[in-house]
This record gives C-alpha cells, structure tokens and sequence, in this order.
C-alpha cells in the first residue's frame, strides 16, 4: 500500500527551484572569492582580498551603521505597532477591526518605491513636515530631514509597521482571553494584567516580529538609498553602488555574504536572547 | 500464531460462532506509534448482522482498532478479514467499508444530496440508479425534501442523518460509527440513538460502534469489547458485562461498584463462597482461581444492589451515611464502613424515602440484595 | 459595570495613542495624495493651484506603461508558477516524511531573511554565467523564489484547517487517493490557494530590490520604472502614480477583506 501517493510529482518542482536558488547562492560564493578586473565584467583568480578590504573603516562603519539602523528600525516598530495589533485584536467594532487591518496592511502591498517616495515628500525641505512646521511658527528655517539617518529611520519604521503588526496580532489572537480574566477576578489592574499575563504570552509575536523587522530592514535598499542620498551608507546601498556603478561583482558579493552572515546571527541572537524570557512565559 | 485460541472468545456460550462466517475479523492485530503499543494482539470475531460496541476510555485504542477496520491505518503484525476476505494490506478505498465520524466529515462544499452520492458516484453507477439511491437513503434518515442542502445549514442531528445515508448507501459490508453521538446534546442524543438502533436492524448491517459512553454502550450493543490500554479486557453481551465482568478495570469502568474486603472461604465447582463480616456470598469461581481458600479478595458490588437495613440487622455491615445525592429517581448514599471497605460505599435507593429516613450521620446497616457479585484479588489500580 | 477613573482614563489615551499612530501610517499617503493634484511642478504645502495634469503625465509616460505591463507579465506568470509548485510542496511537507524535507523547507523559506538582494546578484551572477541573458525568464524565477514562502505558507495554514476526516470519509466511500485529491482536497483548497495567489501577485508586482538587480531595460517592471523616475525627475507625476497604486491596492485589499477575510488569511482573528 503506498501511503504516500503522487510524492515525487508535489516535492520535484518545488525542489527545482531550490536548487536554482541553492546555484544562485553558490555563485555569489563563489564570486566573493575571485578577483576583480576592472573595466571588464569577468573575474580573476580566487583570492581573499574581498574579505580583507572590508575591514577598511569605510566598509566597517557601514556594516556598523546597518545594524544600528535595523535595530533602531525594529525598536520603534515594535513600540508603534504593538499598540495596533492590540487594538486591532481587542476591538469589538468589526467596522473598526476591518479599519486598523485594513489601514495597517496596505502599506504592505504598496511597495518600497510607493513608500519611500511619499516619505521623500513628507521630509523634504519644502516638504509637508518642514512646511507644517513653518506655518505654524514653530520653526524659522526648514529642518534637515532628508538625507539624515533619522529620516531613513521613519521611512523604515512605516516600511516595517504591517509585518510587524500582522506578527504582534496573530500572537495576540491566541492568547486564551480566559487567562487575562483571571487575571482581573484575582484583582489585577489593567497595566499589571497588561505587563503580567498578555505582554508575557505575546513573547513569541514580539520575537518574530522584532527579527522580521530587523531582517526586512537589513534587506531595504531603496530608502536609505534615496532618502538616505548616498551619506546614509549601508550594506544594500553599498552593494548596488559597487555592482552597477563600478561593476565590481566580486566585491558586491562579498559584502552580501558578510550582510547575509552577519543578519543570520544577529537573528540567532535575538532568538537565543528571547529564550528565556518566552521560556518564562511558558510558551515554548 | 494462528494456531492460539481466543482467550476471550474460547469460553463464551458461543452461538455456533465457528460455523457462520465472522462479519469482521481480526486475527492478533497489532498497532504500535513509535514505542507506544496503541493496540496489543487483538482478536475480535463479529458476527454477520451484529451490533459490535468498542468501549474504553480515551486513549484506550479503540479508535485505532476501528482505523485499522476502516483500512485508515496499517496493521504492524496480525490479519484483518472482512467477510472472511484477507484485507490486511488493501486501501481503504477498497474495502467497501461505510464510516460515520463523530464530527460526520460531510463535505462542505457538496449540497447533501452530492453528498450522499459520493460513494455511487466513485462506483461509476449510473446516474438515474444513484438519483433513486440517494432519495431512497434520504428517505431511510427521514431528511427527504433536503437534498438540496449545504450542510452547514443543517442542525447537528440532521447532519448525522446525512452522514449515516452516506455511510449506508453504498451497502457496506461493515458500518463504523466513531463516537457518533458526543456533538449531540442529551435529548437529541437518546432519540438518535433509537433511530440508528432501529435502522441498523431493519438493514441488518454489521456495525462496529466506539465509544466512551457505557450507557450507550449498554444500551445499544449485541455485545461490547471493552478495551483499556491496548487491550481488549472482555467481549461479551450487555448483561454479561454488568453482571459478570472479567476483571477489575471492566467491572469499575462499566457501571458504578464499590469495592468491600472479603476472604475467599471455600470453592464449589464455579462458584466460590466469599466472606465479609458476617455476611457471605456467591461470586463466579474464575476470577479468583489464584486465590488461597482464607486469603483477602476484593468484592465488587453494584451500588443498587446495596440495601439498607437498621444497625445491628444480622449479617449486616455497620456503617455511617457521609452524603446524600439527590438524582431524581432515586437517591444515591455514601457511606463509610471502615471495617468492610477501604473507600467510601456508593448505595443507590430507589425512591426518595432514602432521603429523610438515611440522613446525613446515621448509623446504619448494608446488606447485599443480589447474586451479581464478582470478586477479585486483591489489588490498588483497576 | 463601573469603572475606575484611573481605568477610563487608561483606555482614552490608549485609544488617543492608537489614533496617532493610524495617523502616522496615513500620513504619507495623505501627503502624496495632495502633492499628486499640484499644479506646480515643485513641492509646496499647501499646493497653490490644483490640476490633474500629473495624472495624465503618469498614464502618458512611456516607461510606465512598459514598466506596467512588463510587472504585470512578470507577476502573473511567478505568481500562478509559485502557487503550483509551493501549494504542491506544502501538501508534501504537511502530509509526509521524505528525505530532504526539512532542508528543501529550510531553503525555500530562506529568502524571508536573506536579504533580496543578495538573491538578486546571486541570479545574476548565475545568469552570466550560464549565459542565460536577463531576460522574463529570469526576472519571472526570481519572483518565484521571493514570493513561494508566502504561498507555502498560506497553503500550510490552509491544509491545517483542512479536518482529514473529510478525505478519510471519502476513501471510505470508495474513492481513490487522485480522485480524493481533485473532488476533496482541491475544492476545500480553493480559497487558501485564491488568497496565496493574490498575496503572491501583489507582492510580486511590488518587488523591488531583486528586480534592480535582474531585470533590464526590456524587461524592467513597474517599481523599477519608478525608482529611476524619481532619481531623474522631481515632479510629482510619481505622487499621482502613487496614488493610483494606493487606491487599486486598498479596493482590492477591501475586496479580499470582504470575501475572504484578510484576519483569516493573515492568522490574526481570535480563536
């Protein structure tokens, strides 16, 4: 009896793409090891010069500032979108619900461009912030938005908002509203019941989503590219720039081997960091 | 392995079980999940028209046995025959087998009708052959004029009725209901079980029944395996079971007993005379053949087959009223008699006389009422 | 039930809180909104005179009526290939053991957390290598491999709603494990595959960052389009075309909303 019919045809294809990606993976591999010749798109001999210059400060200082900006980025998202999932699991206007689910995940669907370039509008210096702020009185003199790694910050953060929040609320869905009850018949307030029994059971929401949001930001490339403006140097930046300015792959690649290393841990990091406190929460 | 005779089957007053041949049957069946044994050596003859109930507590490893009937699961050692067909290694769609599930598994996005039609229609019957099939099993749960139907917009009962017509129009050879009743609310329940009873008779279709419920088990069957940890523990009739059961967990597990010290004070051939205090009794002989004349026994008695008598009644046990449960029909006291047993006593007295004349506190007397009282060594755990 | 006024209090500024936190996720869409009816060609708030110019310059631009249609050939034909081959390897993983299970799992979800575009130049590099040409082939399997998680992951979802009992019924009524699959499986399937699809094909259409790295000039989509406006022109023709985009997105979101439930495909309704 074949307790396992049609296997071959549902795993083959799925497995042919895997093994594209499995190739497009080894290539970059391969090409951080090899030498580059300039002017031309072939490349030389194996070499670890690749890995060697990028303990040069400028490359180091960008890797550094990457991982300050994503963690910068999950930071605010965590504390902007928790409040919205929360209201978004706990309303009980459906009207409302659809609203906030709504309104949060479009975003999501609008892509980096979409996004970035409304953020351009709203930064510039005659933008809609620094105009805001003029009318008002409240400034003499536009403030310097674009540009600045604050900028790109608050462009990422609403970049990062919907996955953040759609995580923080499947977490939030499951938790068992019996416990919060409880919570409440036994004589805890609202803030205790928030910081002892959901804040705690959410753990695993609040893992995903920080990662996610720290590896979506990681990944960005058109915001710090243009509300950055090239003085906000990060890794993505940095590889497009040597890939399709100066057509040195190799070094391109090389670099996103270390970005890709260096997001995998500060990932398994994050994961091992929150262990205990989920194992605390008795949720893993 | 086939040479070994049923241990359960061997001595039961069989009609003739050897000359028809078995409906179902399964010859030293063996189910493992990684190291836990789901189902140890079954061995299970059911007769052709028979009302078979699998009774045992969850996790007991009578659903995994009914699976295996079904072809859902495969057998790691022994043989499954349906009517008297090697089916073993045959898939379930093979098996000509209809199945009731206790959620009934109708399908969601098929009107009931297409439902119904489901299992001609993988037949390749013909199409006006399926029509009159359809209605007529319709007809049989009492749901024409439905057919039309989805069944989400169907009661919980009349899904069941639809799940059954299902099941049946494909004439199987065996049908399996898994816990069938559990979805549905008390009443609807009893008059559910009723109906099945009847069509199950009328068709005459061999029926495997698994279930938590011993009311429903006694209530429906022809006859109950009662199962608990892999194994099945006693096949016999309803009465059987209650009356005669073969070891401690089917006499705790099927009905209420309470369980008073005695001492094994003679054998006469099946029976054997037990004493407790100063009472003594007939039990059957069997169950405790490895017991010394003058050692302790374990006696099981069923709560309505305790009476009251005044403190001090010869061969009566003293004993002191804990609690009174009012049930409606009768009323149930539990009673400590430290001398006569290590648990508190359950005795049900019909009426409601009970109620004022044992109140809680009183010193009274228990006597035993009847002949259905089995013994067992003595043990903790059932 | 009376409540305290330290707890009413709570529960206004959480709700001013949410408030302005929904304001700040409308914010830019409301900014882009009002630039994209500006008649000047330069930013300024408030816009002094109105126009739909930029609406038409959008629709006029060569680059974005490519860009479009290229997205749009890219997007329907990754998001159809990634709905067969990730529903059939969910079903796979959900039902089965095999060898290589958990490292084909592990590689397919991988681009949720490697960076697109060390994805991006990895196809490329491969490309040149092999001589494949940056073609729609190339810039359609990268999409596939962006968008196959989220297909996965839906189909998963959708198969651990799925009650078994449904194909164990029908197996007993005689069908065969194919026909169980096409009247059974599939069927029940349906609104998991329809929703995987649509959450495929939008992100698809949105992919950025890989796409700079494979695409050409031929072949490059509506987002690419985009970005290299934006680098070269300061009008707000692109704040009109945003505007569109978030329009068409939101109605469509709606639309799935209402007949699909997006806190069901997203995982996030109370159980």
């Amino acid at each position: 009896m074949n307790t396992r019919p049609f296997l071959g045809w549902f795993v083959s294809p799925a497995g042919l793409v895997a093994v594209g990606l499995i190739a497009a993976m080894l290539a970059v591999f391969q090409y951080s090891v090899r030498a580059y010749i300039p002017g031309t798109l072939e490349v030389g001999g194996f070499t670890w010069a690749n890995f060697e210059a990028m303990l040069r400060p400028l490359y180091a200082l960008a890797f550094w500032n990457t991982v300050l900006l994503c963690f910068e980025t999950a930071l605010f998202t965590l504390l902007l979108a928790y409040p919205l999932a929360y209201a978004l699991t706990r309303t009980n206007s459906s009207a409302l619900r659809s609203f906030i689910l709504i309104v949060s995940v479009t975003p999501l669907f609008l892509g980096e461009v979409v996004r970035t370039y409304s953020w351009m509008i709203v930064l510039g210096n005659n933008g809609f912030l620094n105009s805001l702020l003029l009318k008002l009185g409240l400034l003499d003199r536009p403030l310097q938005m674009m540009f600045t790694a604050g900028g790109v910050v608050a462009a990422l953060v609403h970049v990062t908002m919907p996955i953040m929040v759609i995580m923080l609320a499947a977490a939030l869905s499951h938790i068992d509203r019996n416990y919060e009850k409880a919570a409440e018949s036994l004589g805890a307030g609202p803030i205790r019941i928030f910081l002892t029994i959901t804040l705690p059971l959410s753990m695993p929401g609040i893992v995903a989503g920080f990662s996610t949001a720290f590896a979506w930001t990681f990944s960005a490339f058109a915001t710090p590219q243009l509300i950055g403006g090239g003085r906000v140097a990060t890794v993505s930046t940095l590889i497009y720039q040597l890939g399709f300015s100066s057509f040195n792959f190799p070094f391109a690649a090389s670099l996103s081997i270390i970005g890709l290393a260096l997001s995998l841990a500060v990932i398994a990091l994050l994961k091992k960091a929150a262990s205990p406190l989920e194992r605390m929460a008795g949720t893993t | 392995m086939l040479m070994r005779t049923d241990p359960m089957t061997a001595d039961m007053p069989s009609v003739a079980s050897d000359k028809i041949r078995p409906a179902v049957q399964l010859d030293g069946v063996t189910k493992r999940f990684g190291d836990s044994v789901a189902l140890h050596e079954a061995w299970l003859k059911i007769r052709p028209s028979e009302f078979m109930t699998l009774l045992g507590p969850s996790g007991c490893g009578k659903t995994t046995l009914l699976n295996l009937i079904a072809g859902f699961l495969e057998a790691d050692n022994g043989e499954i025959f349906i009517e008297g067909a090697l089916v073993t290694e045959t898939p379930a769609h093979m098996r000509e087998i209809g199945i009731v599930f206790q959620n009934y598994a109708l399908f969601p996005h098929m009107s009931v009708a297409k439902n119904v039609a489901y299992g001609l229609t993988t037949r390749g019957v013909e199409k006006k052959e399926i029509a009159r099939r359809v209605e007529e099993a319709l007809a049989l749960v009492k749901l024409s004029g439905f057919a039309d139907r989805k069944p989400r917009q169907l009661s919980g009962g009349q899904q069941q009725r639809v799940a059954l017509a299902r099941a049946l129009v494909i004439k199987p050879k065996v049908l399996l209901l898994d816990e069938p009743f559990s979805a549905l609310d008390k009443n609807l329940r009893g008059s559910m079980q009723v109906e099945l009873k009847q069509i199950q008779r009328e068709l005459g279709v061999t029926t495997i029944f698994v279930t938590h419920d011993q009311g429903e088990a006694l209530s429906m069957s022809d006859r109950i395996a009662v199962m608990s940890a892999g194994r099945i523990r006693q096949i016999a009739a309803p009465d059987d079971i209650y009356r005669r059961p073969a070891d401690r967990f089917v006499a705790s597990f099927v009905g209420d007993a309470s369980v008073l010290n005695g001492r094994l004070v003679a054998r006469r051939g099946d029976v054997a005379v037990v004493s407790i205090g100063d009472m003594s009794v007939n039990v059957p002989a069997t169950p405790t053949a490895g017991v010394a004349i003058g050692d302790a026994v374990d006696v099981f008695v069923r709560p309505e087959h305790l009476a009251v008598t005044p403190r001090g009644a010869s061969g009566s046990l003293p004993g002191t009223v804990t609690a009174q449960v009012f049930q409606g029909g009768h009323v149930d006291l539990y009673i400590d008699a430290p001398g006569s047993a290590r648990e508190r006593i359950l005795l049900r007295s019909p009426g409601i006389a009970a109620l004022s004349s044992c109140p809680v506190g009183a010193e009274i007397g228990l006597t035993i009422g009847s002949d259905d009282i089995v013994a067992f060594p003595p043990g903790e755990a059932p | 039930m009376k409540r305290s006024p330290a707890t009413l209090a709570l529960r206004w500024s959480g709700r001013v809180l949410v408030a302005v936190i929904l304001l700040f996720v409308l914010l830019p869409g409301v900014v882009v909104a009002i630039s994209a009816f500006n008649d000047r060609a330069i930013l300024q708030f408030p816009p002094q005179s109105w126009s739909l110019r930029w609406f038409w310059r959008a629709f006029s631009y060569a680059d974005f009526a490519k860009g479009f249609w290229n997205g749009l050939t890219v997007t329907v034909w990754a998001s159809s290939i990634a709905v067969v081959v990730g529903s059939a390897f969910a079903f796979a993983i959900h039902r089965y053991k095999f060898a290589l299970r958990d490292f084909l799992e592990g590689i397919l979800l991988s681009p949720l957390i490697i960076p697109h575009y060390t994805v991006g130049l990895g196809i490329l590099i491969l490309a040149s290598q092999t001589g494949i040409g940056r073609g729609f082939p190339l810039v359609i399997f990268a999409h596939v491999v962006m968008v196959l998680p989220f297909v996965m992951r839906s189909t998963y979802i959708s198969l651990e709603n799925l009650d078994t009992r449904l194909e164990l019924a029908a197996s007993s009524l005689g069908a065969t494990p194919l026909r169980i699959l096409f009247t059974v499986t599939i069927p029940l399937l349906i609104p998991g595959l329809l929703s995987g699809w649509l959450f495929a094909a939008i992100l698809s259409f949105n992919e950025f960052t890989a796409t700079l790295f494979v695409s050409s000039q031929a072949t490059q989509t509506l987002p690419v389009a985009m970005y290299n406006y934006v680098r070269e022109f300061a009008d707000p023709t692109l704040a009109a075309l945003s505007v569109i985009y978030i329009v068409v997105t939101a109605t469509l979101l709606t639309i799935a909303n209402s007949f699909l439930g997006l806190g069901k495909i997203l995982n996030v309704d109370a159980h």
